[in-house]
């Protein structure tokens, strides 16, 4: 199966339903923006989202895993692994700062 | 927590400067629903990224929650709660006082197990670490034990600066990262040698009110108990002991290398009373309620998981306490060996010590206590004198040069001063990197002489213009006498050695096919050892030169020391180097002969590939060789012209060429068994070489018949193989 690698902006895939560039307008507005991923075994990993796919894999860049813990995350020191793929059926949560939610359409609000 | 201390130069990109809205300040929002929507808008195989994000870095990725790649899932994999060293004195797991002897002895022989398994190549973090009670050693109140933690630190700590200092390491011989973790820097060495020191007394009165005394009846467990004691006793000896090497080793008087190796011996002596108290620790326990793998006590394998960095996670396998004292002993012989190199005083026997001792493949720590000890702070050789003068005395045992002579008149010459001092200058560097070079791994070393080849390639040009220039000089002043060649002659047979070096270490290290044998030994033979023999010879007649025009030049003075002179000719002082070299190039030559005549016989595989080339490859083998001048390079058109057989009228035939093969066994059997004192080399040699004179014999004699492949067994010599024929 051919790997298309989406260089072009949207505008390049015009012949798509809006729909469907809609909701990549949406994932590409959070690219390198900071992202919290909680996986399945209860560890949480902040990183600048670079990458997914339709499986939800997520690639996040300079990553950083801070262990599960009772109430914050201000305990423990986090392990900084730099970058660090998160399969999309560990995936439990993903979370992005309010701010840059700003200006774009359809994400974010309170589910 | 592991204690951190504040400046840790070794920490690369650790989380330092880290932006705080990373940690918790920020306005988290959840949009797990619509991401997990919005992506399933993409195409199979469709990756979203940014457009300066490829493949080629997503591949570069960890994936987590994959044990391969992931090392902070196995904390989530076992059972039992993984603590600090502080969190378990808090909550009681672990005793810092009151432990009995069968654990005071498990937890150090496991903790010698963890040194040594650092010493051979892995990470701190996976061995010593794993000892809780090294993390913080003033937490610990049983004072055996609080002055073996401190005692161990210090080794590792020393160790360590040995090994960085050195620089003759790599990836794969050591690693010498500390995460942070204090190494016992808030206490002088001597206070923890003192430390062992005291308890090593209060333990050898507990040996001694546990002893047997005469006419009473021995009570078992006090039998036991006295056994434990001397176990223990004998254990805080050795760290003090080892401690007290090492920091021997630190000191820049040469006496104090002939300090540490008495206290190798003592602490050598040690070891049967090691090994057979190993049976006396406690081993490891195996918590069934929880189904984890077994727990040394004191111990917590994944404490510093988190330390580790990004990579894949690298599991340290400890090395098993019954191979212990076996390590100890080879450790402590290889120490021994290192201190006897300040006995050697010339720059061409340390040379030769150097490349031995590399030949047995030492541990990377032995190898860096041998380059400190050679180069003290690299400056001055063992700290006494500087390579210049070592580089001069060289030259004057080698090849006599009359401008080092004190008899010869440019001795005094400014200008010819200035030659000369400055050509050795230059030569001080390439010859403290060769050593250096000989300090690495073997299959490192190889590639490191290969490169070593161009700055001598300099050399050889700088002697030869220094030598016209001394000759030109001395023709003015004295024109019986010549200056032609001598430094030249001396770089070139360096030259000549690292070549041949860098040849013979490609059959150690399995670099060669047998196809390739062939060109591998022609070019040792015919070419290298025949340049060999006539370098040497050159330098010996340039040696009897000077020696004949000193006793002229005494002659009237004393008829005895000319008489004295007469007698001392017998063993020239490089004959022993000639005759290996004539040995060796018979060896070779017998080999290359060998491996044509078995290629005649269709026994040798050969690659059978559309775009095989063996110029391609000849090429390769000989490559660092292009920037030799003298020699100069023998090119793969040139190399078969001169192998060609069918210059011969007849061409020989698979029989002719075992005859001339076996003679050469002959020869260098010959050559062997009369040296006057034979050394394991030579003795390595003829285990080869009479096999080979019977094959030859054999294949000659016509044992074609057989369709089976020889075979080559490097196991009595790692340059020269025994043919074996079925």
């Amino acid at each position: 199966q051919n790997m298309l690698i989406n260089t072009d902006g949207p505008s390049g895939r015009g012949e798509l339903s809006s729909y469907s560039s809609r909701a990549r307008q949406k994932l590409e507005s959070l690219l390198n923006k900071n992202m919290r991923i909680r996986m399945t075994d209860g560890r949480t990993l902040v990183g600048l989202f670079l990458c997914t796919d339709r499986d939800c894999n997520v690639i996040l860049g300079s990553a950083q895993e801070f262990l599960k813990s009772s109430d914050s995350f201000s305990q423990g020191e986090p392990r900084v692994l730099g970058l660090a793929m998160i399969p999309g059926h560990h995936v439990v949560s993903i979370e992005v700062e309010s701010d840059s939610l700003v200006g774009t359409q359809g994400f974010g609000s309170s589910h | 927590m592991v204690m951190k201390s504040s400046v840790e130069d070794d920490d690369v990109g650790w989380g330092l400067g880290v932006p705080e809205k990373m940690r918790n300040n920020a306005n988290w929002v959840d949009i797990t629903h619509d991401f997990k929507e919005a992506c399933k808008e993409l195409s199979l195989g469709e990756l979203l990224h940014d457009k300066l994000f490829g493949l080629f870095e997503a591949m570069s990725a960890i994936e987590m929650m994959d044990p391969k790649m992931d090392a902070g899932m196995i904390g989530n994999q076992v059972n039992r709660k993984v603590l600090s060293f502080e969190q378990a004195v808090k909550d009681g797991s672990i005793r810092v006082r009151d432990l009995s002897l069968p654990e005071l002895i498990g937890i150090m022989d496991t903790c010698f197990c963890c040194l040594i398994t650092w010493l051979e190549g892995h990470s701190l973090a996976q061995t010593v670490f794993t000892c809780l009670y090294v993390h913080n050693p003033d937490l610990i109140e049983d004072p055996a034990l609080k002055a073996f933690a401190l005692g161990i630190l210090k080794v590792c700590d020393i160790a360590r600066e040995k090994v960085n200092k050195a620089a003759v390491f790599e990836e794969e011989d050591f690693q010498a990262m500390t995460y942070g973790f204090k190494m016992a820097n808030n206490v002088t060495d001597l206070r923890v040698t003192g430390m062992l020191k005291d308890v090593e007394e209060e333990l050898q009165r507990r040996v001694k009110s546990t002893r047997s005394r005469q006419g009473e009846q021995r009570n078992p467990g006090v039998e036991l108990e006295h056994q434990q004691w001397i176990a223990l006793f004998s254990r805080i000896k050795f760290t003090r002991l080892l401690l007290t090497a090492l920091i021997a080793f630190t000191k820049k008087e040469t006496s104090s290398v002939s300090e540490a190796q008495k206290l190798m011996q003592q602490a050598a002596d040690l070891l049967p009373a090691l090994h057979s108290s190993i049976e006396h620790g406690i081993q490891y326990q195996n918590d069934t309620t929880k189904g984890d793998q077994p727990i040394m006590m004191g111990f917590e394998p994944l404490v510093n998981q988190r330390l580790l960095p990004p990579t894949f996670p690298r599991y340290a396998k400890i090395l098993k306490r019954e191979e212990m004292v076996n390590y100890f002993s080879k450790l402590i012989d290889r120490i021994k060996t290192v201190c006897e190199v300040i006995n050697t005083t010339n720059l061409h026997g340390i040379l030769d010590f150097f490349c031995e001792f590399s030949e047995q493949s030492p541990c990377v720590l032995s190898r860096s206590l041998l380059q400190t000890t050679f180069l003290i702070d690299n400056k001055k050789v063992f700290g006494t004198q500087p390579m210049q003068d070592m580089i001069k005395d060289a030259l004057r045992y080698f090849v006599s040069p009359p401008v080092l002579s004190s008899k010869c008149c440019l001795h005094n010459n400014h200008q010819a001063k200035d030659y000369i001092d400055s050509f050795v200058t230059h030569c001080s560097r390439p010859f403290c990197s060769l050593i250096q070079i000989h300090g690495h791994n073997r299959a490192r070393q190889r590639d490191k002489l290969g490169h070593i080849l161009e700055e001598f390639a300099t050399l050889q040009d700088e002697a030869e213009k220094v030598d016209a220039a001394l000759h030109s000089l001395l023709m003015k002043l004295e024109p019986q006498r010549q200056h032609l060649a001598c430094l030249g002659t001396w770089i070139l047979y360096h030259n000549l050695r690292i070549m041949i070096q860098y040849l013979l270490s490609g059959f150690e290290l399995e670099l060669y096919s047998m196809h390739e044998y062939y060109y591998i030994y022609w070019y040792l033979s015919e070419f290298l050892y025949a340049w060999l023999m006539s370098t040497l010879s050159r330098a010996d007649s340039s040696q009897v030169a000077e020696e004949r025009l000193l006793e002229e030049q005494q002659k009237g003075r004393s008829s005895k020391k000319t008489k004295k002179k007469k007698k001392g000719q017998g063993a020239r002082p490089l004959s022993r180097e000639i005759t290996m070299s004539q040995a060796y190039q018979n060896m070779c030559a017998g080999m290359y002969k060998t491996m044509i005549a078995l290629d005649m016989d269709r026994k040798v595989r050969k690659p059978q590939f559309e775009l095989d080339s063996e110029q391609v490859r000849y090429e390769h083998r000989f490559a660092p060789f292009n920037s030799v001048v003298t020699p100069p390079p023998v090119h793969y058109i040139q190399f078969k012209e001169m192998s060609d057989l069918k210059k011969y009228s007849p061409p020989p035939k698979s029989a002719d060429l075992y005859m001339a093969a076996s003679k050469h066994f002959q020869q260098a059997k010959l050559i062997l068994e009369n040296v006057p004192t034979p050394d394991p080399e030579v003795n390595r040699i003829l285990k080869v070489a009479k096999p080979n004179i019977v094959v030859m014999k054999l294949l000659a004699g016509g044992h074609k018949e057989t369709k089976v492949l020889p075979e080559f067994d490097f196991s009595a010599h790692k340059y020269f193989p025994v043919v074996r024929i079925i």
